[in-house]
């Protein structure tokens, strides 16, 4: 038998979890997502100054802020599982998981100043 | 007696003494057409190689010794009858994800292993009744299914997690875990769940469904798997 690899973690309980909630939140906050950005203007698709303006509010925003958070969390998570089946190499696995970390971090911050940025728009420009 | 048909069957040969990888060796075998793959197989010993090399003990399905993979199925030889596979030449290969010992055998240290790691057996805490332990039917039905095992491999051999991590208990070992956790009778359960509850444990599980077409008791292992998921997240939170 191979040695073990044991030390990434006690067990995977909150991760598995994590990964149902965040599934179920991310299935119905995207419909959601789907319905403001493409229906909201009863009919008709909607404009660029429609969405500036839902994106005024702050509670929407939030909602948006979790979206982002917990569809990061959700994807790179997935990806990182891929690689506790298949990557057994110590190196490797640390090299991964800080790029994975990274990733995660960039877009985070990314899509946090994209949200604060068009909320700042001036809807009329 | 049914007319004999002819069938052409390959099977993949490996003597890690004599071959440096496993080859296809193919045979034509003439046989009734109700014929099982064992009855396939036992044929070509008899008759035309004797060589060849395969585990099978009870004929009945029920000793789990003859499980191989046949046309990328995962079976029980003595079951299963050729026509099955109606209209194709066979392809007879050893349990993938074991080591061959030699053609269809394989080497199931490592699967009772990991089966001893889960404490197969009752555990208990109260004294031994004087009689036979109470069970309601109720509570059987927790775990009827899932005692019907009979541990030939199937499933833990058809596990794409299994190949990948040679550390992972498998399927058949987390089903006979979820057997003695779900068992009214035991009092070891918590001890049992932290067994289980480790990333090569139940967690290694992505419900690929592979284990539960491959068992030849069709036991719904990948729903009691996700059974015991459940339990383990709510003892660990």
């Amino acid at each position: 038998m191979k040695k073990n690899f044991k030390e990434t973690s006690k067990t995977g309980a909150l991760a598995w979890l994590l990964q149902r909630i965040s599934a179920i939140f991310i299935f119905a906050v995207l419909i959601y997502h789907f319905f403001v950005y493409h229906c909201i203007s009863q009919g008709k698709a909607p404009e660029w100054a429609d969405v500036v303006a839902k994106m005024k509010s702050p509670w929407f925003n939030l909602l948006q802020f979790l979206f982002l958070l917990a569809a990061l969390y959700h994807g790179l998570n997935g990806v990182w599982m891929v690689v506790e089946d298949y990557i057994h190499s110590r190196f490797w696995r640390i090299f991964i998981f800080s790029i994975i970390v990274l990733v995660g971090t960039s877009l985070l911050f990314v899509g946090t100043l994209t949200l604060f940025k068009v909320a700042n728009i001036n809807p009329g420009v | 007696m049914d007319e004999q048909t002819n069938v052409k069957v390959k099977i993949l040969r490996y003597n890690p003494e004599k071959d440096k990888k496993p080859f296809w060796q193919p045979y034509e075998v003439k046989i009734e057409p109700d014929a099982t793959i064992l009855d396939i197989l036992n044929e070509i010993r008899w008759k035309l190689d004797g060589t060849l090399a395969f585990r099978r003990s009870c004929r009945s399905a029920i000793c789990g010794s003859c499980a191989m993979k046949v046309n990328g199925r995962n079976i029980l030889a003595c079951e299963t009858p050729m026509h099955r596979f109606k209209g194709r030449g066979l392809k007879i290969e050893p349990l993938p994800g074991f080591r061959i010992i030699k053609d269809l055998v394989v080497d199931l240290d490592s699967f009772f292993e990991k089966m001893n790691r889960v404490r197969p057996y009752l555990l208990l805490d109260k004294p031994i009744p004087d009689k036979e332990f109470i069970q309601s039917p109720e509570e059987f039905e927790e775990i009827r299914e899932v005692c019907i095992c009979i541990l030939c491999g199937a499933c833990t051999s058809s596990c794409p997690s299994v190949w990948s991590n040679e550390e992972y208990l498998g399927p058949a070992a987390l089903l006979k875990a979820y057997r003695f956790i779900f068992d009214s009778r035991d009092d070891a359960a918590d001890e049992r769940i932290d067994i289980v509850n480790d990333k090569n444990g139940i967690w290694r599980c992505h419900t690929i469904f592979n284990c539960m077409e491959a068992c030849p008791k069709h036991i719904k292992i990948t729903e009691y798997l996700s059974r015991l998921k459940v339990k383990a997240v709510e003892n660990s939170i």
